[in-house]
């Protein structure tokens, strides 16, 4: 099933069913972009436009290589990049902007070649940077009217376009007072709007929910969701956080000391395992339903484990799916036992997966390596 | 040496009331401490850590009081959130400085340095180190003197995934160890990895505390949410609205599944699979859906 | 996305408008453009407008002291009948330099610590404007703005002279001299301003550096001067005169533009020497643009 997807005529790719999310809303299907992990830049579907494509890109200091051969292919929606330590990802964003040289390697932003067309992508792309960057005494509608000036708007759109920014990012009454003020939700969002108030097709956010309590950064996710489902424009989202990053981007890249470590979509880092995890409650007959479960479930050749949580976390029991007739046993025996079932589902994939699977797969090499050292000294 | 009591305290700077009667009890293990920005975290930290004295109320460590109390401070380490640090020492120097403040000497600051891994960089140079380095060595200089008590203040902060995971499997030994560590963070999913006992601040007032699923299920007066696929929904629907727990069932289309909305938890918990069972209907999925730690946060930061 | 109904009378029409986003699909402007913009956004920040109160306070004070002298000579010569100025158009502004210096180092910071104080650069680079144009708008700006403030008492003092029928010619030819001086030193007092400002984020620092920088140079150099002249060596007298701002100008004036000298002993470089003045002043401004954007390109991103 394909979803409808809609040409714009500059370009953009429109879906016709997104709607409004927020970040508890499981409704929204990522879109299936391309994800590469080789040195070769391609498009493998009809609808597929290149968003931004790096090949082989490497940036090399005096005393540290920032980025290492990085090749990815980035598509329209919303991306997330993570991982980086600060001298990387502020790097690449340099580079993407057609700011800084890379060392080696190309890269494109909209097709545009970064080391020759700086000032166009400039015009199409947006940035909202990590640190403070605001002045304390201007008010925001001001400050985003010069910024979009300085994008090239002329003074009417200006005004107008700030003016419209400022409502779709959540700032009302207070755009007209001096930005020291604000609290760090409202400068995020300052940040933001100054991003967005040129009609960027692309924009790069960088820790957007950084300094962010809870409900600003449900807020702040919701609002970079609906930057593409609604206003149509890609972003690239950089966060330390995983769980924002599953909840809200369709593409995760991940990089490691400068290298591509992974790049996949959404769906493809937290696919389900095969592996069922149950809760039961407890009830006066069974003081410890989780036992008795156990119990009744291994009588009948099923094997289970505790699952891995934390001390206090409730009982989990993890189990192997033998297809559709398991769900039915449990289903079972728990009625049987007249237990209450909590939980019964499958356990998925998470993206922090992959920086334990490749320190394993890293610890496996050093073993493999040492152990080729042992042979060779032994004359084996 | 490993509980510290906070017994009705306070803390108020002028008109602000930073922390607002608090009583808690934290015990070995890993706590979270948990709560939004200037929920009055970091105050509560430096009074357990004794740099703040309690406007009233006292805070004990297995009965002994903490401010001022020099043979205290031997049992107790903290890692502040502030970055500032001696950036021309090495991070051995820096190390065996602390060491030497408590009377020990390099073999602990030797040790203390083992233990979060930070040998191979202990003879550079602070300024040369990465956040998550930083921190780390703070942590060692924390940890030099063998505290049984440990108390971070956003630890988390600014670290990339590989750092935290790192940090988290540290403080998963030190708890395990049998020490005490209590860390505060702003950021849920930092604290639903790590901590099995949360303890949530909100404006300066203790919110609750325990473990947060079963913080959720003490919230009686919300509906629990459950999503449920199985093989037949509407048959289902059916026959668990009959039933006087359910308040309200959502068929979502889209997820291909039931929203049930469930005013009496262990009623319907123990419902569901008998109902299912009784009709034939084969269960797929069954998941709370707002025990998340966020949840529960957030209906505690609206109470 | 309007919805339309059948109305149920003629002109009773129920619609919904779309207020969602909108994209952008008119012109964009270009680099000239946005340069043009900072550049009138800086201008006006000068002089306290667009700004707090409290921010047009000292500008507008200091453009009132600049011009309140020439106002009174205006006067003073009108009344007196006198045959000409009190002061030259080209010496005004040498006359009134501390005024000119507190100006530069109160408004030269501003224009640019501001920005590099709170980071605010990244925004502009992230923009699509180069280095350059950043640098020559600033610079620019606060030349425009320096010049505002002193070209502004010689245009007093010319209608003022007119007013009081003095020479026609005679008037304007020494305005006209007055005005390029100006312009000179507007410029040159600019780019040392920024330079100075824009190496460090602390609007107070800059300011205080800025003051120093320009006293210094002045008192050390007219000392020199003034010893040098004491001790008969006048041939030294105008060559000291290249070390401070205020006197670079001062000797390029005396060497091209018929003003009297403000050096001790009254003794201005000749033509020939004049050269080397004038180049020294196009010299220093080339290499506080040079080195303005040396530390834009630093700061970057």
């Amino acid at each position: 099933m394909t979803d409808p997807v809609m040409w714009k005529p500059r370009g953009r790719l429109f879906d016709l069913r997104g709607t409004l999310t927020g970040p508890y809303d499981q409704r929204w299907m990522p879109r299936q972009l391309s994800g590469l992990t080789t040195g070769v830049v391609c498009a493998t579907t009809v609808d597929d436009v290149t968003v931004i494509a790096t090949e082989s890109l490497s940036k090399r200091f005096p005393r540290v290589t920032a980025l290492d051969r990085l090749s990815m292919d980035i598509g329209p929606g919303v991306t997330g990049l993570v991982g980086a330590n600060g001298a990387g990802k502020s790097t690449l964003i340099k580079i993407l902007l057609g700011l800084s040289p890379a060392t080696e390697g190309r890269a494109t932003v909209l097709g545009l070649d970064v080391a020759t067309e700086g000032g166009a992508i400039r015009e199409r792309v947006g940035y909202m940077p990590e640190h403070d960057c605001l002045p304390p005494d201007v008010s925001a509608t001001e400050f985003v009217v010069h910024m979009a000036r300085m994008s090239g708007l002329p003074p009417a759109a200006a005004r107008e376009r700030t003016a419209d920014t400022l409502r779709h990012v959540g700032l009302y009454e207070e755009r007209y007072r001096p930005i020291g003020g604000y609290s760090t939700g409202m400068k995020q969002r300052v940040k933001l709007a100054q991003a967005l108030v040129h009609d960027p097709q692309l924009v790069f956010l960088d820790e957007p929910t950084n300094g962010l309590d809870p409900v600003g950064r449900d807020e702040m996710l919701g609002l970079i969701r609906r930057i593409h489902t609604d206003f149509g424009i890609s972003v690239l989202v950089t966060s330390h956080l995983l769980g924002e990053l599953e909840r809200t981007c369709d593409h995760v890249v991940v990089v490691d000391g400068g290298k591509l470590l992974r790049s996949s979509s959404t769906t493809d880092f937290t696919q389900n395992t095969a592996v069922l995890a149950i809760e039961v409650t407890d009830t006066d007959d069974h003081p410890d339903g989780t036992r008795a479960v156990r119990d009744a479930l291994h009588a009948r050749g099923v094997d289970t484990h505790d699952g891995s949580g934390l001390p206090g976390a409730g009982h989990i029991l993890l189990l192997t799916a033998q297809g559709e007739d398991t769900y039915d046993l449990v289903r079972d025996t728990v009625a049987d036992l007249g237990l209450g079932l909590v939980r019964m589902e499958q356990r998925r994939h998470h993206i922090s997966e992959v920086f334990t699977d490749s320190d394993a797969q890293q610890a496996d090499e050093q073993q493999s390596v040492s152990a080729g050292k042992e042979a060779v000294g032994h004359g084996g | 040496m490993t509980t510290l009591n906070i017994d009705h305290v306070s803390r108020w700077f002028g008109n602000v009331v930073a922390v607002n009667d608090i009583t808690m009890t934290i015990g070995p293990g890993v706590t979270g401490l948990l709560g939004p920005n200037g929920a009055g975290k970091s105050t509560l930290i430096n009074m357990m850590g004794g740099f703040l004295a309690p406007s009233t109320g006292t805070v004990t460590l297995d009965g002994q009081p903490v401010w001022r109390n020099e043979q205290i401070y031997k049992h107790i380490g903290i890692v502040p959130e502030r970055e500032a640090m001696y950036d021309f020492l090495t991070g051995r120097e820096f190390v065996v400085a602390n060491a030497e403040l408590h009377g020990l000497g390099a073999k602990a600051a030797g040790r203390a340095l083992a233990t979060v891994e930070m040998e191979y960089a202990q003879d550079r140079k602070i300024s040369t180190y990465s956040k998550g380095m930083r921190q780390r060595v703070k942590m060692a200089s924390a940890l030099v003197h063998d505290p049984s008590l440990l108390l971070l203040d956003e630890p988390f902060n600014g670290m990339d995934p590989r750092q935290r995971m790192q940090l988290m499997d540290l403080l998963r030994r030190m708890g395990a160890e049998g020490r005490t560590v209590l860390f505060s963070s702003h950021i849920l999913e930092e604290v639903e990895q790590l901590a099995s006992h949360i303890e949530v601040v909100v404006a300066g007032r203790h919110a609750a505390s325990g473990d947060f699923r079963r913080i959720r299920r003490l919230m009686t007066d919300r509906p629990h949410r459950y999503l449920v696929r199985s093989s037949d929904d509407r048959a289902l629907a059916a026959a668990l609205i009959a039933d006087p727990s359910t308040s309200g069932i959502e068929v979502d289309l889209a997820e291909g599944a039931l929203r049930i909305q469930a005013v009496d938890f262990g009623r319907f918990t123990a419902l569901l699979p008998r109902v299912a069972r009784d009709h034939g209907i084969r269960l797929l999925t069954v998941s709370p859906s707002d025990e998340s730690l966020e949840s529960v946060f957030s209906y505690l930061v609206a109470a | 996305m309007a919805v339309e109904q059948t109305p149920a009378q003629a002109g009773a029409q129920s619609r919904i408008h779309n207020i969602g986003y909108r994209s952008y699909d008119g012109q964009r402007l270009g680099r000239a453009y946005a340069r043009r913009s900072l550049y009138s956004q800086s201008l006006r920040g000068a002089y306290g407008l667009g700004r707090s109160v409290k921010s047009k306070v000292l500008p507008m004070v200091l453009f009132a002291v600049m011009c309140a002298p020439a106002a009174i000579m205006v006067a003073v010569t009108v009344a007196t009948t006198a045959k000409e100025l009190p002061v030259e158009y080209t010496n005004y502004a040498i006359v009134m330099q501390a005024v000119i210096g507190l100006y530069v180092a109160s408004q030269a910071p501003q224009a640019v610590s501001r920005d590099l104080r709170f980071k605010t650069v990244p925004l502009y680079f992230s923009r699509p404007i180069e280095t350059a144009d950043y640098v020559r708008a600033k610079f620019a700006a606060l030349a425009s703005a320096l010049f505002l403030i002193t070209a502004v008492p010689l245009v007093v003092l010319y209608v003022g002279a007119l007013l009081a029928k003095l020479d026609f010619t005679d008037q304007t030819k020494g305005f006209l001299q007055g005005l390029v001086s100006v312009a000179l030193l507007s410029l040159l007092f600019a780019g040392i301003g920024l330079v100075i400002s824009a190496v460090t984020p602390r609007r107070g620092f800059g300011i205080a550096a800025v003051i120093a920088v320009l006293t210094i140079s002045y008192g050390a150099v007219s000392t020199l001067q003034a010893i040098a002249d004491a001790q008969g060596s006048s041939g030294a007298v105008p060559w000291i005169g290249l070390f401070s701002p205020i006197t670079l100008v001062d000797g390029v004036q005396t060497a091209f533009l018929g003003a009297t000298s403000a050096y001790p002993g009254g003794v201005g470089p000749s033509t020939g020497e004049g050269v080397i003045f004038l180049l020294a002043v196009l010299g220093l401004i080339a290499g506080c643009y040079g080195l303005l954007m040396r530390r834009y390109r630093k700061v970057g991103l």
